[in-house]
């Protein structure tokens, strides 16, 4: 644990030690005030043919007719034990329903963030290249355009594109009907993989064009770049080489900490494209009143995005060894060191994170 | 009165970047207050279903086309959007308030803000779009639902700013002589943190505004949001799906397109806003939308 | 914005080329379960070290692989000869266990029943080769056919029947078993069903509820489902499609599909793969169902999936439920305000308005089933007749405002509806519009279920219903059930009506029972219809809309009860394919 990624493993834990039992609460009591009377989402349609007695055993096999803090307890107990609760819209564990629409999700998912990142800091590189020219501001205008629409209302523009007029892609499932996993051949989720990921990809890069094109502004105006180009590099080669390591390290981290945003991407996603995944449970279990399996995937998401913010603290301090926490500053007196080292790594973090200003 | 709109009239007709600011406002506000008010206005035949006229295409009678229940498309925009705006412009002022509130109380007291600060962690902590579903589905969804989903999860990071900026704001030379003159609390950030706030907060409202009406068509596009009997941007796109696979492409275009464009005046503007009034951010002053909201 | 468009287009075929193995991993994980999990990891390293330098190059091998996947995509004819894709909708979340309630609408699929409805609504055996009633009512004695085998191969007996009703009395489903007290084997086939009390509904469970098999019947059940139906799982793919093949071990006829897909989705899907020809049978809103695309043909189904007005009959005095909800209407407590209503809508113009022309008027709530009574709700279009009642009960408008009065009371009410169902919203504000025609002032008031149940004891609400079964009937108008749930809303209370309903349960057979719960609706002088009480104004039935192709012949249909979709599945099994494969 001496190394650096060690220390800041042990700092991030420490973190989750209050966040996590605090999100529970939270998320629980959030799922307890629903005025949605569970029994009758789960009942539906059948109302008639269920009678008093019969929605009773029900509420009390789910535990309802307790109050909310037993429930919460109980709760909180098999919790601790791994087990997160029934689903029930789905009549299985929550664990279960989680982890047989995970895969579908993270491929969706893995595969937008992938596109999005090499799409989106791609754009930010060659935009910065050509800052000023027509090109930056094609590039820079899409940014803006697509952060501010709404990315379901795209989803319908690329169905209605190349499902409908084009009818080049299918704008459904996982895979055509009537075939079985067994039998899929590869490029069969490929294809319909394209439109989703298309999707919910797009969405994610405007913030990553931005970000890319000033920090390699940043670099291409700062004296380093002046230097090399003194020496004759083109220009072409200093955005490309040393401006592209020096604006993508960063990039990573805020593309890993948007992991967030893209869980909310492909709720909307999955509803759209009938993708079998976690989004379309999430919609299933907010429609449908079951608060198990709606808590299960909060907590879940929590995890994932907490690890995926870890991993991009990890990953920039990989990329960039100034960000790492020197092993010498461990010598300092203990009461002493936090706050002072709190202050001073925030102080150095910011200096030199920080655009230089152009000249 | 003559002084007022003679500076008004100075201030929009700068034809410097504040100007620029100003104009942008100004236009932003008068199309809201023409959307509130002629969505409202809107005779109920132009939304009425007229199986006469379903599925036309834009025609000169009916610009953006009808939909499957023959409904004109223009005026089910402008209804939507108007529905969105007021939406949008409460749960972006309950916000903005809740920010304010935090901010203050962080600055002003130890212990809150300690609960402050970890409880503005824990919302940045978890997936926005997540917490958004968990409180719309607290509140039972509909309209309220939804205005209480946006309102409840877009104040952190505004509320962290105005804390940042009021704490400093507590320790300057004036504030603490009043402390010691006696001056409660309550005085204190009625008197001298609300009114030096103020531009941070409208700066931080114009920005959280375009994210409440796009994250209201969201929820409402999944169902959890504004009924479906309201006109609605999210009500009407999740009701297009069908007409649109049927080649209505009109249907789809014209919501949101209208979505777009008023969220990204409000986009523009803000950026604007943000620029005058808050600080500059660390690293990545281009990313506008993430920020403040 | 097109170029970027393509630009980004390409790069993400690319991608998509590239990324297979993370695919297969992620998708196919019960499969490819050896791989670990640290692919993907590797993958965001590898994409982030190869992107500096490399970019120029890919553009060319994005192209290449772009149009191997269009022309590989294009060459793919997934739907089989003899194989059948149907999207109904209707995926059964909770899985295939009859015993949480699995198979209420349509056919089980996979396990089979004792009884079942044929489409004139008689029944029949199915598991059961005779049923009889014991004098007291009290027990059923069935035997049971001797060919019926599990689709795992093992025989189904007595046994398996027993502990299937048991388990089910016992479960906390949607299977509502609670009036059996218990069963019982008799011998290897035959077995004893002994009821609480007298009740012939109970019929229902035997025609509903699938027998599971006892030895292996468990946790999974609901995912790996074995029965002794028509048909067997191939695979589930939760939220995507159910793929099924005949099952070799089913008693019955053969079955000319080599393979049944069930896709799920939302209503686009099917829309979709009925405009690719993907699918033979899609359910279609029926708002859209008038252009069914090429090759198909619309098929629109009876249903008493209905659609009525529930009203407080007794007047408001302050008395509230349990929970605090006020009870009674002083407006429609009058019997002439509810008939007049009656009289007042009009149906077909309601049908028209609300449903597209896809239903036909409903004048009581089982109208076309066995146990429905004509003559009790003899009721048309006529707001002449309508004045008429009112003026005859004292109801005049006297001020000219439009609005009836008496005694000082208007004739208006607030009428409630679920605010997310477009359909009965706009049956809520037609039917304003044509009782404002007889002095009757409807306020139309979209809520949720929520708040609907604190107000619907005081003010009519827009309800929905339609089982195929009595006890519906019976939940509905009885003086037992009054604010109980959603059942009788009104506090509607006839001695003579729970009587008739009474003798209905205690009948010795389906058959007797009708003539009873006939006679609940209108037995001469009083009755439940509107030619009693007429506690509810019933306004629509539903028609469920289908495209379905024209190779596909489905035979008779029975009558659909409340739900879209899956009840159509009914008589799957006798389903023909008229075209060569």
């Amino acid at each position: 644990m001496n190394s650096w990624w060690g220390r800041l493993m042990m700092k991030r834990l420490c973190r989750l030690v209050w966040l996590l039992p605090l999100t529970a609460v939270l998320l629980f009591t959030l799922v307890s005030l629903a005025p949605i009377d569970p029994v009758q989402a789960y009942v539906g349609a059948r109302m008639s043919m269920i009678g008093p007695e019969q929605q009773a055993a029900i509420e009390a096999a789910w535990g309802l007719d307790q109050p909310g803090w037993i429930r919460f307890f109980h709760w909180l107990a098999h919790l601790v034990q791994g087990d997160l609760g029934d689903s029930i819209s789905y009549n299985a564990p929550v664990l279960t329903v989680l982890v047989e629409r995970f895969p579908a999700s993270l491929a969706l998912m893995g595969c937008s963030f992938l596109a999005a990142f090499v799409v989106g800091s791609g754009l930010g590189v060659l935009a910065a290249a050509c800052q000023g020219r027509w090109p930056d501001r094609l590039i820079r205008g899409w940014a803006m355009v697509i952060s501010v629409s709404p990315g379901f209302w795209i989803a319908l523009l690329f169905i209605s594109i190349f499902a409908v007029q084009l009818a080049w892609l299918p704008s459904c499932c996982a895979l055509p009907p009537g075939v079985t996993q067994d039998e899929a051949h590869w490029w069969q989720y490929g294809r319909h993989l394209v439109l989703p990921v298309l999707t919910l990809s797009i969405y994610g890069t405007g913030p990553l064009i931005l970000h890319v094109r000033q920090r390699l502004i940043g670099f291409l105006d700062g004296p380093s770049a002046r230097h090399l180009r003194l020496h004759g590099m083109s220009s072409t080669r200093l955005a490309l080489g040393p401006g592209s390591r020096h604006a993508l390290g960063s990039a990573v981290t805020v593309h890993l900490a948007s992991i967030g945003e893209l869980f909310g991407g492909s709720v909307l996603a999955e509803t759209i494209f009938a993708w079998p995944g976690l989004g379309q449970a999430t919609v299933k279990a907010a429609t449908g009143a079951d608060a198990p399996l709606l808590l299960g995937i909060a907590l879940v998401t929590v995890v994932v995005v907490l690890l995926g913010n870890l991993l991009a603290d990890i990953l920039a301090a990989w990329v960039d060894p100034r960000l790492r926490i020197m092993p010498q500053e461990e010598t300092l007196p203990r009461l002493k060191r936090l706050p002072w080292l709190k202050a001073s790594a925030r102080l150095k973090t910011a200096s030199r994170l920080k655009v230089e200003p152009k000249s | 009165m003559k002084r007022v709109m003679v500076s008004i009239v100075s201030i929009v007709t700068r034809s410097d970047d504040t100007g620029k600011s100003y104009r942008l406002a100004l236009f932003m506000a008068i199309v809201v207050t023409l959307m509130i008010w002629g969505g409202g206005a809107l005779p109920d035949t132009m939304m009425a279903v007229n199986p006469a006229q379903r599925s036309l295409a834009p025609s000169w009678q009916h610009w953006l086309g009808t939909d499957l229940l023959g409904r004109d498309m223009a005026s089910r925009t402008l209804a939507g959007l108007a529905q969105s705006l007021k939406v949008g412009l409460l749960a972006a002022a309950l916000s903005t308030l809740l920010a304010m509130v935090m901010g203050m109380m962080a600055a002003l007291n130890r212990s809150l803000d300690r609960l402050v600060s970890s409880l503005t962690d824990m919302m940045l902590g978890m997936p926005h779009f997540v917490l958004l579903i968990m409180v719309a589905y607290a509140f039972g969804g509909g309209t309220v639902g939804v205005t209480w989903a946006v309102a409840l999860t877009h104040w952190p990071r505004l509320a962290r700013l105005l804390r940042h900026e009021a704490k400093t704001l507590v320790k300057s030379d004036y504030v603490q002589v009043s402390r010691s003159l006696g001056r409660s609390n309550l005085w204190l950030a009625r008197h001298h943190l609300m009114p030096h706030l103020m531009p941070q907060w409208i700066a931080g409202f114009v920005v959280i505004f375009p994210h409440a009406i796009l994250h209201e068509a969201g929820l409402s596009f999944i169902g959890l949001g504004i009924e479906p009997h309201l006109p609605s941007i999210g009500v009407m796109l999740a009701n297009s799906l069908n007409a649109m696979l049927a080649g209505f492409w009109w249907v789809v275009l014209a919501p949101g397109l209208g979505l777009m464009l008023v969220a990204f005046g409000f986009e523009r503007l803000g950026e604007r806003l943000r620029r005058q009034a808050l600080p500059p951010d660390r690293g990545s002053s281009g990313v506008s939308p993430g920020q403040v909201a | 914005m097109i170029f970027l468009l393509v630009f980004h287009t390409l790069v993400f075929s690319y991608w998509v080329f590239h990324i297979q193995s993370l695919v297969d991993a992620a998708l196919g994980m019960r499969n490819v379960g050896e791989r670990d999990s640290a692919s993907g990891i590797d993958w965001v390293i590898q994409g982030v070290r190869g992107l500096s330098l490399m970019r120029l190059r890919r553009p060319l091998m994005a192209l290449f692989s772009m149009a191997l996947l269009c022309s590989v995509g294009f060459s793919a004819a997934s739907v089989q000869a003899r194989s059948l894709v149907l999207a109904i909708q209707g995926e059964p979340e909770t899985g295939f266990d009859p015993i949480m309630g699995w198979g209420r609408y349509g056919h089980p699929l996979f396990q089979s029943t004792l009884l079942r409805f044929d489409p004139q609504m008689n029944l029949q055996g199915d598991l059961a080769t005779s049923w009889v009633l014991s004098d007291d009512r009290l027990v059923w004695r069935i035997t049971l056919r001797d060919d019926a085998v599990f689709s795992d191969g093992t025989p189904l007996t007595a046994e398996d029947v027993v502990f299937t009703f048991n388990t089910a009395r016992d479960a906390d489903g949607l299977a509502d078993v609670k009036a059996l007290k218990q069963a019982r084997v008799v011998n290897d086939h035959t077995v004893e069903l002994v009821l609480n009390k007298p009740r012939i509904t109970f019929l229902n469970e035997l025609v509903s509820l699938g027998i599971v098999p006892k030895a292996t019947y468990g946790q999974g059940y609901a995912r790996h489902p074995v029965g002794s139906g028509p048909f067997q799982m191939v695979e589930w793919r939760e939220g995507a499609q159910l793929v099924v093949k005949p099952n070799p071990y089913w008693y019955g006829q053969s079955i000319p599909f080599e393979r049944v897909t069930f896709v799920f989705g939302g209503e686009q899907t099917g829309l979709t793969l009925a405009r690719t020809g993907q699918a033979q049978m899609v359910a279609v809103p029926p708002a859209q169902a008038d252009q069914p695309p090429e090759g198909m043909h619309l098929l629109s189904v009876k249903s008493v999936d209905n659609r009525g007005i529930a009203f407080p009959v007794v007047p408001a005095e302050g008395q509230t439920t349990v929970s605090g909800a006020p009870i009674g209407n002083r407006v429609t407590a009058d019997r002439a305000i509810r008939v007049a209503v009656n009289q007042g809508l009009d149906r077909d113009a309601l049908v028209q308005l609300a449903l597209n022309g896809h239903g036909r008027p409903a004048l009581g709530p089982v109208d076309g089933l066995p146990w429905n009574n004509p003559q009790a709700h003899q009721v048309s279009y006529d707001p002449d007749a309508a004045r008429k009642t009112l003026n005859a009960a004292g109801w005049v408008d006297q001020d000219g405002d439009g609005i009836r009065e008496r005694d000082g009371v208007k004739a208006r009410f607030k009428l409630y509806y679920a605010a997310a169902d477009s359909t009965r919203q706009a049956l809520a504000l037609g039917a304003a519009q044509q009782l404002a025609l007889i002095g009757i002032q409807v306020e139309p008031v979209g809520a949720s279920w929520n708040e609907i149940k604190h107000y619907m004891h005081q003010s009519p609400v827009v309800m929905g219903w339609g089982a195929l079964s009595a006890g519906e009937m019976r939940n509905l108008y009885s003086g037992a059930t009054a604010g109980q749930g959603y059942f009788n809303t009104g506090f509607y209370q006839n001695a003579e009506v729970d009587q008739h309903m009474a003798q209905a349960e205690a009948a010795a057979s389906y058959e007797d029972s009708l003539a009873q719960w006939q006679a609940a609706q209108w037995d001469g002088h009083t009755g439940f219809g509107v030619k009693g009480d007429a506690p509810w104004a019933w306004m629509v039935n539903l028609q469920h809309t289908y495209w379905v192709s024209d190779c596909l012949e489905t035979g008779p249909l029975q009558i659909h009860p409340h739900g879209h979709g899956f009840p159509i599945t009914h008589d799957l099994p006798s389903w023909r394919w008229t075209c060569e494969p």
